[in-house]
């Protein structure tokens, strides 16, 4: 099942194979969100290079007529490039074989409009996954679907999330064998969040595991669940007042990863609910915690809660990248997660054992992560709650030091990892809200301001056995484009402001700028054509939590029109939205 | 009529856990149902008045439910739009007559607005007109000008 990790001491010795599922694809391609299920986001592919990086032109556009936030990433797969659009989450194929990649076909699937009012925050998709034959990924408003690669036939939808109850379903699938992960949005609706195993054939739902509540439906079974930091049963139940739990949150938006060899599945939850703290004593588990599982039955080995009763929104749904970490001498089996909160982990992946937590951007709520315990340990100035009035100058906001929107790149080459950051802080109101189906559920008034310095955002390589950057090159704008970095050492971006950017991997010089026509809120990957040439792909279209916060950047609705955001007021003179498909090459 | 009847119904609502919506009204299957509650038929008027138009009092328990009924949650604190539109730009997708805010708060509009006519009494809801009236659209619209 594909390559998992390579030693950072041997890391310029082999490139990464493209994983595949079920079958082999041809190398170049890009078949899953990350690339592969380590979730490097590494393309292997080296003609493009610093040295020629500057000659980089584009290639080729297409406008999704969609102006939602062009979140997620294309895949590439069989000469193909597939496309799903925000809401109404539509899937286009691209034949790369013939001149001005002229669409193969075009799925457009029934989505009930009201999701675009349970959705929190823009009606974004995360993006596609390709195995078996199969194009698979989520609706907006709670369903499944899988279609085939070939002919763009509906082969199964099956529904998964209930709209009523405050659910949506932007997330990438991981398919992992014949399973079909996903999961629900609604951290601000409070919803009981989950995970589900689907059937790959049939679309069946074999397996639900939730991430809060008592065992039996949490899955964690005797024996089989051995948390790291906790012991005794019922965790999940016992960090919470009695039935606050069942709508509690702990969603799942953000990316998952998969290790053959343990035979593991990750992925991070999200933010308790509501954002009060005061109405939800306790731990609050397993919300802002990375869970593993076993993928064929859902069963929980271990977890482990970056931000205990999290009084910030500090979701821990980022990306988990599995690569092997050399720390005092020892080669570990490690995940790598950069999380809301501001503190960078690297765990022990087989046990859930924290190895190294440092802040990669600046942080006051915590002073530090207790490796003896896995706690952090807490500013108690900047606890949160109700009764606590305005707490003031919080770092990182709850759009996080960075966002799990973006996911973080892992070179095997230079053995860093390269992520977008954001420099913000927050004031964070709380107050008393109640839960109605249907309506948010968030109970926090949480305005920004520029952080130390005044650069709102960057984008830095960090070393996860030191826990340190390497280098960082500030932008004005919080940045919010994942990042890509190839075998050419260069590794690529987008801004707010609408820039895609290429910088040297090893020590962050830019290298090359275009730009894209609107900010970039989506993923860069890299491909090989039917030429056998590297392009690089990314949207532009700004949005996401930027559709909510950025002011006047949208122009198609007369009846909505906005002040400018006060920590950023001139970013919709560089941006609108808009919803471009772009593909770079030499 | 102050919160208290509103606060109480939501507080029902709450404690109900995930209750099955009772069947809407004819018009209203495409709507979302805050509280799982469906308006009514036929109390809706969109030729209607607002009986408290202009009355800072009522602006001010508008204001109140507002928050109360998570209508921030989508529309922003001071309704300057988030998720959802600003409702202080002076600008209206579905009219802006007392009686269409009014039709638009109690049956709900497509695209995800809730229905609260389930949950919120007609008082209740003219107040939440009124304090929408009382807002002032933003001085600086950003599109005019670059410094």
């Amino acid at each position: 099942m594909g390559r998992m990790t390579l030693p950072v001491v041997l890391a310029t010795a082999l490139a990464p194979a493209a994983a595949g599922t079920a079958g082999a694809v041809q190398r170049g391609s890009w078949t899953m969100p990350a690339n592969d299920y380590a979730s490097t986001r590494y393309s292997d592919l080296r003609e493009i290079t610093p040295a020629n990086a500057p000659r980089l032109r584009p290639v080729w556009t297409f406008s999704t007529g969609v102006l939602g936030g062009h979140e997620g990433q294309p895949l590439v797969v069989d000469n193909t490039m597939y496309v799903v659009t925000p809401y109404p989450n539509v899937l286009y194929a691209f034949d790369l074989t013939r001149e001005g990649y002229p669409l193969k076909w075009k799925y457009r699937p029934p989505v009930d409009p009201n999701a675009l009012g349970i959705a929190c925050c823009d009606a974004i998709n995360r993006g596609a996954f390709y195995a078996s034959g199969k194009i698979v990924y989520n609706l907006l408003d709670g369903h499944t679907v899988a279609i085939a690669a070939a002919t763009g036939k509906e082969l199964w939808r099956t529904r998964i999330a209930d709209l009523s109850e405050g659910e949506t379903t932007p997330v990438a699938p991981l398919v992992v064998k014949d399973r079909v992960i996903v999961g629900a949005s609604g951290g601000e609706f409070g919803i009981h969040g989950w995970l589900k195993g689907l059937d790959l054939e049939t679309g069946r739902i074999v397996w639900t595991a939730y991430n809060i509540g008592p065992d039996s439906e949490v899955l964690a079974r005797p024996g089989v669940f051995k948390p790291f930091y906790d012991r005794g049963e019922e965790l999940a139940l016992r960090s919470w007042p009695p039935d606050v739990w069942r709508a509690g949150g702990a969603p799942v938006w953000g990316w998952m990863s998969y290790d053959a060899d343990l035979d593991l599945l990750y992925y991070g939850t999200g933010n308790p609910a509501p954002y009060n703290p005061e109405q939800r004593a306790g731990d609050n588990k397993w919300t802002a915690s990375v869970l593993a599982r076993r993928p064929e039955d859902g069963a929980l080995v271990w977890a482990y809660q970056f931000t205990p009763h999290d009084s910030w929104d500090y979701d821990g749904v980022a990306e988990m990248i599995l690569t092997d970490v050399v720390i005092g001498g020892r080669r570990r089996k490690a995940l790598v997660h950069f999380d809301k909160n501001g503190f960078a982990y690297t765990l022990d992946r087989v046990t859930g054992e924290v190895l190294v937590a440092q802040p990669f951007v600046d942080v006051n709520w915590a002073k530090r992560v207790d490796l003896a315990t896995g706690r952090p340990v807490i500013d108690s100035t900047k606890l949160t709650g109700a009764s606590r009035g305005n707490i003031k100058d919080i770092c990182p906001t709850l759009e996080g030091g960075k966002t799990p929107a973006a996911p973080a790149a892992y070179s095997p080459r230079t053995g860093l990892f390269y992520l977008a950051t954001n420099n913000m802080c927050m004031d964070y109101q709380a107050t008393r809200v109640t839960r109605i189906a249907g309506t948010p559920f968030i109970g926090a008034n949480t305005p920004y301001h520029p952080g130390p310095g005044g650069k709102m955002g960057g984008f830095i390589a960090w070393d996860a056995a030191a826990g340190r950057s390497v280098w960082q090159t500030p932008e004005p704008y919080p940045v919010w484009s994942g990042a890509l970095v190839t075998g050419g050492d260069v590794a690529f971006y987008g801004t707010l402001d609408g820039w895609f950017k290429a910088v040297d991997a090893r020590t962050g010089k830019a290298l090359w700028r275009f730009k894209v026509g609107s900010g970039v809120v989506g993923n860069p990957i890299s491909y090989a054509g039917p030429d056998g040439r590297q392009y690089v792909a990314v949207y532009a279209g700004i949005g996401g939590d930027w559709f909510l916060l950025s002011g006047d950047v949208r122009s198609d609705d007369p009846a909505d029109v906005r002040p400018p955001a006060d920590f950023m007021p001139d970013i919709a003179r560089h941006t609108s939205q808009g919803g471009i498909v772009w593909i770079f090459g030499l | 009529m102050d919160l208290r009847p509103v606060v109480a119904v939501v507080a029902l609502v709450a404690c109900g856990g995930h209750q099955e919506g009772a069947r809407p009204a004819p018009g209203l299957e495409e709507r979302v149902l805050a509280g799982g509650v469906a308006p009514s038929a036929g109390t809706t008027d969109i030729a209607a008045a607002n009986p408290f138009k202009g009355d800072r009092p009522s602006a001010a328990e508008g204001e109140r439910t507002f928050a109360a009924m998570n209508c921030d949650g989508c529309h922003g604190g001071g309704a300057v739009g988030f998720v959802g539109p600003s409702l202080r730009d002076g600008r209206w997708r579905y009219g802006g007559s007392d009686g269409q805010i009014y039709q638009s708060i109690f049956a709900g509009r497509p695209r995800g607005m809730p229905a609260y006519g389930g949950l919120l009494p007609a008082g209740a809801i003219w107040r939440l007109v009124t304090y929408l009236q009382s807002l002032e659209p933003p001085p600086n619209v950003p599109t005019e000008s670059w410094r």
